[in-house]
């Protein structure tokens, strides 16, 4: 009796029927453990062709860029009226006169540029000049074909910035060197390496919130008053082309 | 021959030192820094002339390369120095326009015509507390030095052959 449940049982093992039921039974018990992973990632690849493709990220991003654009256009134009409002100085895009780099020494005893762009233009002095990166000078003279420009390292050129994150104003001052120094006006300023220093919005002097640069050291207990070391964001020895702003009260 | 060497010095002192302030070329500059041209041009002059002429030649020179400048350091002082200096050293040396020789002197030149920016810049930015020193200015000086070393060989050496000639 032993010996012919034995005999019954390997039998059974010989048989083909019995490996493919054990395998599919195996295979379920895979899926349902994977929770059938391997199903969606050929499932993935499969679709992989069908999916939206380079051309078609393309059209979506252009979309995308369309829509920021009119949306960003529509902030600044809210912002112009509240800023009107509220008797403050508007930055009006729509005022910007483009001009080349016609000369450059922005490593010299003095740190300048040269644009093609002068009086004849509508450019006056004391107008901001931005290149890509944001703000890197102002003008210092003009002809009425060129400008003389002003940049931000230059020694002893100073004027109003902020630290949006902390709020806290203080006096940017050239240097000479590369990087100006952000001299803050109040002790305690909380400022942080890699804070972003613009212009202030509440400039009357200057286009508000342009991007000047990003705090690259802080010392907080200089005295008489802390100061931050500034990496300027625009790089006028790689720019060739700048932007002046024209001030609504210098609207011809 | 002689109007030509003279057309060739009106040439280079009229247009291509004012265009070489101007346009401050990239390929004429180590990290950014230009030759001290004040120095080039004034060096020649200064070598062959009076000193009362030298003197003057400065003077008219300084104004002219301050004027494309933003600051209120001046090269007048530096460049008078300098002229007065080069026109003495000049009358009594008339084996002076040797390669190296003319070298030389455009480094000492341009190095006092740095220093002289470097203390004015003291002077003048004295607000500036944390950096009252300048620093960078060294960096500066020291660039220029070298450039001029490079360059005023063979263009004051060449202006200077060209005026003796004349």
């Amino acid at each position: 009796m032993i010996k012919a449940r034995g005999k019954i049982g390997f039998h059974s093992l010989l048989k083909s029927r019995f490996w493919v039921i054990s395998f599919l039974g195996a295979l379920l018990f895979v899926i349902r453990w994977t929770k059938g992973a391997g199903y969606l990632d050929l499932y993935s690849v499969f679709l992989k062709p069908f999916l939206p493709g380079t051309a078609q990220r393309e059209w979506i991003k252009e979309g995308e860029n369309v829509e920021r654009n009119i949306r960003l256009k529509l902030l600044e134009e809210d912002n112009n009226r509240l800023r009107k409002a509220l008797f403050l100085q508007e930055f009006n895009s729509d005022q910007r006169i483009s001009a080349a780099v016609i000369s450059r020494s922005p490593r010299n005893w003095w740190q300048q540029l040269e644009i093609n762009k002068g009086s004849k233009d509508g450019v006056m002095k004391s107008q901001t000049v931005i290149g890509p990166g944001g703000l890197i000078g102002l003008v210092d003279s003009t002809t009425p074909l060129t400008a003389r420009v002003r940049l931000l390292t230059d020694p002893g050129h100073q004027l109003g910035a902020w630290v949006d994150r902390t709020r806290s104003h203080g006096i940017l001052t050239g240097m000479g060197t590369n990087r100006p120094k952000l001299i803050f006006l109040n002790k305690n300023t909380l400022a942080q390496v890699g804070d972003a220093v613009t212009t202030s919005p509440a400039s009357t002097l200057l286009p508000p919130n342009l991007t000047i640069g990003i705090i690259q050291f802080v010392d907080e207990k200089a005295l008489p008053s802390p100061y931050a070391i500034v990496q300027l964001s625009a790089s006028p020895e790689a720019i060739d082309w700048v932007q002046i702003i024209k001030n609504n009260a210098q609207k011809e | 021959m002689l109007k030509k060497n003279k057309k060739i010095i009106i040439f280079f002192g009229i247009t291509c030192l004012q265009a070489f302030i101007v346009i401050s070329p990239d390929w004429l500059k180590i990290n950014g820094i230009t030759p001290c041209w004040p120095v080039i041009l004034l060096l020649p002059f200064s070598l062959n002339n009076p000193p009362w002429k030298a003197a003057i030649a400065s003077i008219l020179l300084g104004i002219f390369v301050d004027s494309f400048t933003i600051s209120d350091i001046s090269y007048i002082p530096s460049l008078f120095i300098l002229s007065l200096v080069w026109s003495n050293y000049g009358l009594h040396n008339k084996r002076i326009e040797l390669f190296l020789n003319i070298g030389l002197m455009a480094i000492f030149g341009t190095a006092l015509v740095g220093f002289s920016m470097w203390v004015q810049k003291i002077i003048i930015y004295s607000f500036l507390r944390n950096n009252w020193f300048h620093s960078w200015s060294i960096y500066v000086l020291m660039s220029e030095v070298i450039i001029t070393g490079l360059v005023a060989p063979l263009f004051s050496s060449w202006l200077l052959i060209t005026y003796k000639k004349n």
